[in-house]
């Protein structure tokens, strides 16, 4: 924080990590695109489909794979944009400390059971609650 | 002439940007430029990306859910799918698609101007139209072609 500021074309460069989360931020909304696309057309495929054929769609591998890969890129992205979103609005340090942290524990929450669930289908796991 | 610092809480704890703290150090009222505006196109599209991205997490709930159903066995998997197909579960479902395509077009604009480029008015206008009109014809046509080739119906 105490160092002189840095300037890379006249620009002057960020003290700490934000350059870095905001680089994070736009290559994850840049896989988002054709992942996006990808999670379109698989809606089209599975609407309306019955359980054999989603579990039969989420037996293909590169299916369960794109499907994690848009979970925890969407996450990451949704972490990184509602921590913009609430810097922007919320000042008192308390709660926008206390907003970050219940930002960051429900997308990784969110990512963590999407990642869970898809692959016990790809995996053709026993029904949830498995065991009962 | 002097400007005494207001002792009021009011100022002094300010969230909303109404008093600002002028180079000597006094607090002021804020001269009231900010009313001064018009709505752009551009400006719709900015505020409707934090929407859409608030609606995308919604979405990724949804989605969520969905993922829980399949995974919980056919017998939940048919509840949800006959939630789906009920008219509330497609009016969400013509939501989500707008969602999606919003969040498609209105990042893939987002993405762009990042680079610097398209920042002048007439593409950065054309883009933002794109943006913000764009997902609602998407979205009918993705349900027409689903009606059309019988995967959804009423």
């Amino acid at each position: 924080m105490s160092s002189p500021a840095k300037f890379r074309n006249r620009v002057k460069i960020s003290e700490r990590h934000g350059a870095g989360e905001w680089t994070i931020e736009k290559l994850l909304l840049a896989a988002l695109m054709p992942l996006g696309l990808w999670v379109a057309s698989s809606a089209v495929t599975l609407a309306g489909a019955d359980y054999g054929a989603v579990a039969a769609w989420f037996g293909n591998g590169l299916n369960a794979a794109l499907a994690v890969l848009a979970a925890v890129a969407f996450c990451g992205f949704g972490a990184l944009a509602w921590k913009v979103i609430v810097e922007d609005y919320i000042h008192r340090p308390g709660n926008k400390a206390l907003l970050l942290v219940v930002v960051n524990i429900l997308f990784f929450a969110l990512a963590a059971a999407s990642v869970f669930f898809i692959v016990r289908l790809a995996l053709g796991s026993a029904p949830l609650p498995a065991g009962v | 002439m002097t400007h005494p610092n207001p002792t009021s809480g009011d100022a002094r704890d300010d969230q909303t940007g109404r008093f600002v703290t002028q180079p000597n150090g006094h607090v002021r009222p804020l001269s009231p430029h900010i009313s001064v505006w018009r709505w752009h196109i551009t400006m719709a599209a900015s505020i409707l990306f934090r929407v859409t991205i608030g609606a995308m997490t919604v979405a990724a709930l949804i989605a969520l859910a969905w993922l829980a159903a399949a995974a919980a066995g056919p017998d939940a998997y048919a509840g949800a799918l006959a939630f789906a197909g009920s008219p509330l579960g497609l009016f969400i479902g013509f939501g989500l698609t707008v969602v999606l395509f919003s969040f498609i077009l209105n990042g893939a604009r987002h993405l762009i101007n990042d680079t610097g480029a398209a920042l002048t008015i007439k593409p950065a206008n054309l883009l933002s139209a794109i943006a913000v009109w764009g997902p609602i014809p998407l979205a009918v046509l993705f349900w027409i072609a689903l009606f059309a080739t019988g995967r959804v119906s009423l």
